[in-house]
């Protein structure tokens, strides 16, 4: 094994490589990793149901072991919890399973010093998005009927959602259910960036066989991790096979070209200049000021905030200073992950209204965040 | 009786150049229009974006950033970081929906008075020309 390697890789255990979402491969890196004192903590998510997980940070292998699998209906972004690690264990290092949208959070909380990205493992997993619980369990009545309180397994497979009772199966194509206005998430949607490159593995089950991950080695230290694992006795690889790196390289040309189109169906251009301030005005008409979308923010890196610092609710302005303050300091770092949207009591489409200001600024400075380690423009001094 | 409106515009002033250029326009009393409200900077690059938020909330109908020009100023490179926030907040502010003339920046050395007077005679009428600020409150004077 050797970096820029594409191997085929699962866990010997059994049991964990029938939990895991392809192959258990995942859990077992982590498991891994604290068992050879690569890391002190692992983050991972527990399961609660098909439509929620919790975030753990835990040093205990049984506790990463239970919490094998994908949650697609679990829309968290991980980057705040490896946040707060570094704050209480500056010298510490951590292992974590990355979505791509957790893996620029991450990236450019390093940029501002808040993660050592020295000591921190990156396990990327491909993405083709994540939905939203509440309007899940609403599709589920709905167009599948069937009791979302009975679903013991989801999958996505061909182009189809699928959910499974312990009685019975329905699959209906993801685009159906889109048009429905139900399926990923919106930002999910128009995300053109499914398998994450810059993290430290990319792992996935695109051109991977039955209860396999398919697993890029990006990195030194994901090289580290794959070794670890195999001289451990955790995992067993095979070179991939040709026909898997293609299916995979396809499957993934296929969704960029979907998210592109999205896309553009998403953000139509507002060219008259009235229209654009009274859109901004009235979006934010209805925000009660209770700072959530500030907090989930993965990019979002002050401890103390000038968007709070500023904002009086007294001032009754046209625009909230909160929030504008908020679409210039995440201009350059916005990575259009659909936090903000989610937690909004609201219900303001924020990550279009960040992303409608960043998109501009981030082609202008030709800067894409979160990928690699560039210097964000606002940094970048003549 | 209906007051009428003048534009109110809000001018940063870094301390040794702009600031010392409004001194030599006044001194040597180059005609103005009583349209600006100054605010001394120690450097232009101290002009922090959310005071220029603040300013056109609160009812400016314009904000200057003004410093040394490039290569002069007195802490080496804050106009540098000043002409970054400007353009930042140029692209924030278009995207919004504010005229172009809303945001301006303008680099005045502490010997250039007539230029300052000139310079605010010239974003005066343009402020004129096109109105009140669509941000600021209807019952903002
Ligand atoms: C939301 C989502 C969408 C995915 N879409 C694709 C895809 O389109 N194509 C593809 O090839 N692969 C996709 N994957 C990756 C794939 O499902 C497997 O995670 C991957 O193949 C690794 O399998 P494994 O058995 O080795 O992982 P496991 O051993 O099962 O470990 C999975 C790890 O991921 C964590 N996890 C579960 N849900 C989430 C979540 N929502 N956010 C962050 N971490 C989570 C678990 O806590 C666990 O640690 C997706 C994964 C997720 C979470
Ligand atoms: S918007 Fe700006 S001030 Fe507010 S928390 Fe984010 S980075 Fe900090
Ligand atoms: S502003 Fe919203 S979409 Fe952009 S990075 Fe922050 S939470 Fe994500
Ligand atoms: S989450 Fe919504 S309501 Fe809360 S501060 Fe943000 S925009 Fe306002
Ligand atoms: S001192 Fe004038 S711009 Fe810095």
């Amino acid at each position: 094994m050797k970096i820029g390697d594409c191997v085929v890789a699962w866990s010997k255990d059994e049991e964990l490589r029938k939990m895991g979402a392809s192959g258990g491969l995942v859990t077992s890196l982590l498991v891994g990793a604290l068992e050879t004192e690569l890391v002190d903590e692992v983050i991972a998510l527990r399961k609660i149901s098909e439509f929620e997980g919790v975030p753990i940070r835990t040093s205990d292998t049984d506790e990463a072991i239970r919490s094998a699998g994908s949650l697609h209906a679990a829309p968290i972004n991980l980057t705040k919890f490896a946040v707060r690690f570094f704050e209480e264990h500056p010298d510490g290092a951590i292992a974590l399973p990355v979505k791509p949208c957790d893996c620029r959070g991450i990236i450019e909380q390093a940029k501002r010093r808040k993660i050592d990205m020295d000591r921190i493992y990156l396990i990327g997993l491909n993405c083709g998005g994540t939905m939203d619980p509440i309007t899940t369990m609403e599709m589920l009545e709905k167009m599948y009927e069937m009791d979302p309180k009975k679903i013991v397994e989801e999958e996505i497979l061909k182009g189809k959602l699928i959910f499974k009772t312990e009685e019975e199966e329905k699959a209906i194509s993801i685009d159906e259910v889109e048009e429905a206005g139900y399926g990923r998430r919106e930002s999910c949607r128009y995300c053109g960036i499914n398998i994450p490159m810059m993290a430290d593995l990319a792992c996935g089950n695109w051109g991977a066989g039955e209860d396999e991950t398919f697993v890029e080695i990006l990195t030194e230290k994901g090289l580290r991790l794959m070794k670890s694992a195999v001289d451990h006795g955790l995992i067993e690889t095979a070179p991939a096979p040709e026909k898997g790196i293609k299916i995979r390289e396809k499957t993934n040309s296929v969704m960029e070209n979907v998210a592109k189109t999205w896309y553009e169906k998403v953000f139509v251009p507002i060219e008259d200049r009235s229209e654009r301030m009274k859109y901004y005005m009235d979006a934010m008409e209805d925000c009660i000021d209770c700072e959530a979308c500030k907090y989930v923010c993965p990019v979002c890196s002050c401890d103390e905030s000038k968007c709070i610092g500023f904002y009086d609710p007294m001032d009754s302005h046209k625009i909230s200073i909160y929030h504008l303050i908020r679409l210039l300091h995440l201009a350059d770092s916005c990575i259009g992950c659909g936090q903000c949207t989610d937690v909004c009591p609201a219900e303001i489409p924020l990550t279009i209204l960040h992303k409608r200001v960043a998109d501009r600024i981030q082609a202008k400075y030709d800067y894409i965040p979160g990928i690699d380690m560039k210097t964000p423009p606002f940094f970048e001094v003549e | 009786m209906e007051e009428e409106w003048i534009p109110k515009i809000t001018l940063f002033c870094c301390n040794w150049c702009s600031y010392a250029g409004s001194d030599d326009a006044g001194v040597g009393r180059k005609q103005q229009p009583p349209t600006t409200r100054t605010i001394r900077v120690m450097c232009s690059g101290r002009t922090d974006p959310a005071f220029v938020l603040a300013a056109l909330l609160e009812g400016s109908d314009a904000v200057l950033f003004t410093g040394c020009h490039i290569g002069d100023c007195h802490y080496i490179s804050g106009n540098y970081k000043a002409k970054k926030k400007f353009e930042m907040l140029k692209e924030v502010v278009d995207e919004l929906g504010l005229e172009d003339e809303r945001l301006q920046l303008q680099w005045i050395s502490a010997s250039e008075g007539s230029e300052f007077a000139a310079y605010i005679n010239k974003v005066t009428e343009e402020i004129e020309a096109i109105g009140p600020s669509p941000l600021r409150q209807e019952w903002m004077k």
